[in-house]
């Protein structure tokens, strides 16, 4: 074996912050080399360097043993380095075929060949065993399907590396199983994959190496044989990890705040009944699709078309709008931040505030030093790491961003909280951290409804589970059941 | 000292501050010099409170408005019906006066002030009430408003002129002590318009909701907001200033027409974005509009002043709109891709 890409003295820094200094790196041809490091540690900055997106201060790049200097992505792709994004760059609007042909379109005379695009199309796409249709408009396939395209457009352009960028952070259970089985067929055929990700059992299960990166520098690149995952952990994070999925004090279970009875959406979800009392973390499991993030919704009051009784302490009420659900209680932290969780034109503080601003202010004047204070006492007990409250948000990383829609709606201090997908695309640390915030939580006598693809932070987290399937509720877990009979009950499986 | 400066002003608008006062500064060593009438002192073409004035009256009519139009810019909307609402504000207010004429002074004016609001904050209201009900884009409602509040003024004027009572005119054009040539009522109009109005942006709750909904409606809606009560408001505020701007306007001039402040809605749009505002929403400011009104009508009155061939205004005017909001955005898209790069 010989390294395929090899790295040396990489350095690149954007103003205000080094975000790679002297990273060293050699990736084997035909393997699965993993990129690891929490938010900000400098994998993606290296991702995009090594697919000619961002182009390094310092460093040598070889590639197939020649030197090589990428001048944007063109460079990289006509070399044989492609990325599979985290956020799919893609025109919405035109058909797969259009898509995989943007960049070369074929002709005949002047006009455009279109007979020769479908068929070029088909091809690529056979040749990594999808049968997407290319003459489907783009837009109206799911993440996953857009995804397989992104990678036939690579492998069909002759990509001897495909760089992976978090592929997973969007796709159901199902979906990333099949992506990561994809992922080992090409290494199988001989293309050397670069994953970057942070999640441990992706890593575990296909990467034959892994360099993990902290604070712009490499720490070490080890094999995954044999490597525990507490120490890859350590390797990141720098330091123990406070024990997140171990056991924990029995948090005692209170009074009933929520009761949902025959609560159903048509089309979205049938007929559920549930109910969420204080110190509960009440775990909504299923795959993508199975009805959970409508169930939420359709309690923060954002569903129209909803019917069935919802109890709140006791009393009965109508799901007519988020205002209304605010005032009975309910609390959302949803699974999409960047649009659902924060107005990113404002500061961190401006956010923290923006569901409370009655409270820190008289006939309607904002009173700054009570908006102040308050932004300040949750931005602290979330620890977000951000130079100060009047930082913007859209500055600030995934994890940190989360961390500030967790602190908006502790301001709220609502009673029944329900959590959507809290941590995708947190790094681990605070992972950890926000799942001690959420026990927490309940430990202070808040009902938990809590949504999530991640089965083991659901496993860690819940104490009691609910499975829907297909917009069916289909059983009832104690806690802690074990992973295999929870997928099985969301998978169908007997 | 400083520091009050930069709390007073935002960067983006002191860069407005500083050309303004180097076109000022330009005007007053090219403008030359004449003997005024009134006192025969040699006095500087531009630099003398007449003209001071003069461009500060002009300035007002646009920037009431354009206080309101950055409101609804901020929400991510957009008013093109401003110019018809003050015409429609002023013509009915001058018809419903027609039968007040033996009226006293005071109630005259208190009656024009009430009927010229009242019509601005009902006019805006409706296009507020459309544009959340019917889910069409706020463009296309207020397109279709802008030439029915036309009309409406069209057709109740017969498109004839119609007189306002001297009491409005004493109102609009008294002196307030100063010389009398001199009529500083429409500028203070304006400053108490852009005070209040930054004064509600940026201290009030709701003014902090319609910079929320305007940077993400969707992130609004998931924190409780009134997203439809806070969208409607502001086409009532840009109704509103509309309604104060033609009253002002209207009193000023003694007389309206179906034709008064057509073409305005352009000026006003321009004046905000000049000023800071993004029609992508969740950007703008009260102080910044207003400036923006002061520049465009500055250079407009340095193409008088330099003598330059008046044939070019438009073209200067629409060149110097688009430069200096480019310039505005390259500087925000360099801080940003900072920020991006940073996070990386």
């Amino acid at each position: 074996m010989h390294p395929i890409l090899a790295v040396s003295g990489l350095s690149k820094r954007f103003p205000g912050v080094q975000a790679l200094s002297g990273v060293r790196l050699e990736i084997q041809a035909g393997s699965c080399h993993a990129l690891m490091g929490e938010n900000g540690a400098g994998k993606s900055t290296l991702g995009k360097i090594l697919a000619g997106i961002y182009q390094p201060d310092e460093g040598n790049i070889q590639f197939e043993g020649h030197a090589v200097q990428f001048h944007g992505p063109q460079d990289a792709v006509s070399a044989g380095i492609s990325m599979v994004h985290q956020e799919l760059l893609f025109a919405e609007n035109l058909t797969v075929a259009e898509n995989l042909c943007l960049g070369d379109l074929p002709r005949k005379g002047m006009w455009l060949d279109r007979k020769e695009m479908v068929r070029r199309a088909e091809g690529w796409l056979s040749s990594i065993g999808s049968s997407i249709d290319p003459t489907q408009t783009l837009g109206e396939l799911p993440i996953s399907k857009q995804q397989l395209v992104q990678i036939a457009g690579g492998i069909g352009r002759g990509a001897k590396v495909l760089i992976f960028d978090e592929p997973t952070s969007s796709l159901s259970q199902a979906e990333a199983q099949k992506l990561l089985e994809l992922i080992r067929e090409l290494k199988a055929k001989g293309v050397t994959c670069i994953y970057v990700s942070h999640r441990l059992e992706e890593i575990f299960a296909i990467c034959d190496r892994v360099t993990v990166l902290r604070d712009g520098q490499v720490v070490d690149t080890v094999d995954t044989n044999g490597l525990s995952r507490d120490s890859l952990v350590r390797m990141m994070i720098g330091r123990e990890l406070a024990a997140s999925m171990e056991a924990h004090e029995e948090i005692p279970v209170g009074e009933e705040l929520l009761k949902v009875e025959n609560l159903s959406s048509p089309g979205k979800f049938e007929p559920v009944s549930f109910s969420v009392h204080a110190g509960e973390i009440v775990g909504l499991a299923g795959l993508v699709g199975a009805g959970r993030t409508e169930i939420v919704e359709a309690l923060f009051g954002l569903d129209s078309h909803v019917s069935g009784k919802v109890t709140v302490k006791g009393k009965p009420v109508a799901l007519r709008g988020p205002i209304q659900a605010m005032h009975e209680g309910f609390g959302l932290i949803p699974e999409d931040r960047k649009h659902h969780g924060l107005v990113l034109s404002m500061t961190a503080k401006e956010n923290v505030s923006l569901p409370v601003l009655d409270l820190v202010s008289s006939l309607g004047v904002i009173e700054p030093g009570k908006e102040r204070s308050l932004a300040q006492k949750f931005f602290d007990q979330m620890r977000v790491k951000a130079p100060s409250i009047d930082a913007s948000s859209a500055g600030l990383s995934g994890g940190n961003q989360q961390k500030l829609v967790l602190a908006k709606w502790l301001a709220a201090d609502t009673d029944i909280l329900l959590v959507d997908e809290p941590t995708r695309g947190v790094d681990v640390g605070a992972k950890a951290e926000i799942h001690g915030l959420i026990r927490d939580l309940a430990a202070q006598g808040k009902a938990v409804l809590l949504v999530s693809s991640d089965l083991p932070e659901l496993l860690s987290l819940a104490t009691r589970l609910i499975v829907m399937r297909e917009g069916h509720l289909v059983g009832e877990l104690p806690a802690n059941p074990g992973e295999e009979s929870v997928m099985r009950l969301m998978a169908g499986v007997k | 000292m400083l520091g009050k400066v930069k709390s007073l002003f935002s960067v983006q608008q002191l860069g407005l501050v500083v050309i303004i006062l180097l076109l000022g500064v330009v005007m007053t060593i090219f403008a030359g010099s004449h003997v005024d009438r009134l006192s025969g002192h040699t006095v500087n073409n531009f630099l003398n409170p007449t003209t001071l004035i003069q461009i500060a009256t002009d300035t007002s009519f646009f920037a009431i408005m354009a206080v309101g139009m950055t409101m609804v810019i901020i929400s991510a909307g957009i008013d093109l019906s401003v110019g018809s609402i003050y015409a429609m504000s002023a013509v009915l207010m001058s018809l419903v006066l027609q039968k007040f004429t033996h009226a006293p002074p005071f109630e005259q004016v208190m009656l024009g002030v009430i009927l010229s609001c009242g019509i601005g904050v009902v006019a805006g209201f409706l296009n507020g009430i459309m544009v959340c009900r019917l889910g069409v884009h706020p463009f296309i409602i207020t397109l279709g408003t802008m030439w029915v509040y036309r009309g409406i003024a069209f057709v109740t004027t017969k498109a004839m002129s119609i007189l306002v009572p001297d009491s409005l005119t004493h109102v609009a054009k008294a002196n307030l002590g100063l010389r009398r040539d001199l009529f500083p009522v429409p500028m203070l109009v304006m400053l108490t318009v852009t005070v209040v109005g930054a004064l509600f942006l940026q201290k009030t709750t709701w003014g902090r909701r319609i910079f929320a909904v305007g940077g993400n409606i969707e992130a609004a809606k998931y924190s409780g907001l009134p997203i439809n009560r806070i969208l409607t408001s502001v086409y009532v505020i840009a109704g509103l200033c509309a309604g104060i701007s033609a009253f002002v306007g209207t009193s000023f001039y003694g007389s309206s027409s179906s034709g008064d402040a057509s073409g305005y809605e352009l000026y006003v749009i321009a004046s905000a974005v000049v000023g800071g505002a993004s029609l992508n929403g969740g950007k703008g400011s009260a102080v910044g509009a207003m400036l923006g009104a002061l520049l465009i009508v500055m250079i407009r009155q340095a193409i008088r002043t330099l003598n330059l061939d008046q044939n070019y205004e438009w073209i200067i005017i629409g060149v110097a709109i688009v430069v200096s909001v480019v310039l505005d955005r390259w500087s925000t898209v360099q801080a940003q891709r900072h920020l991006m790069r940073a996070r990386q």
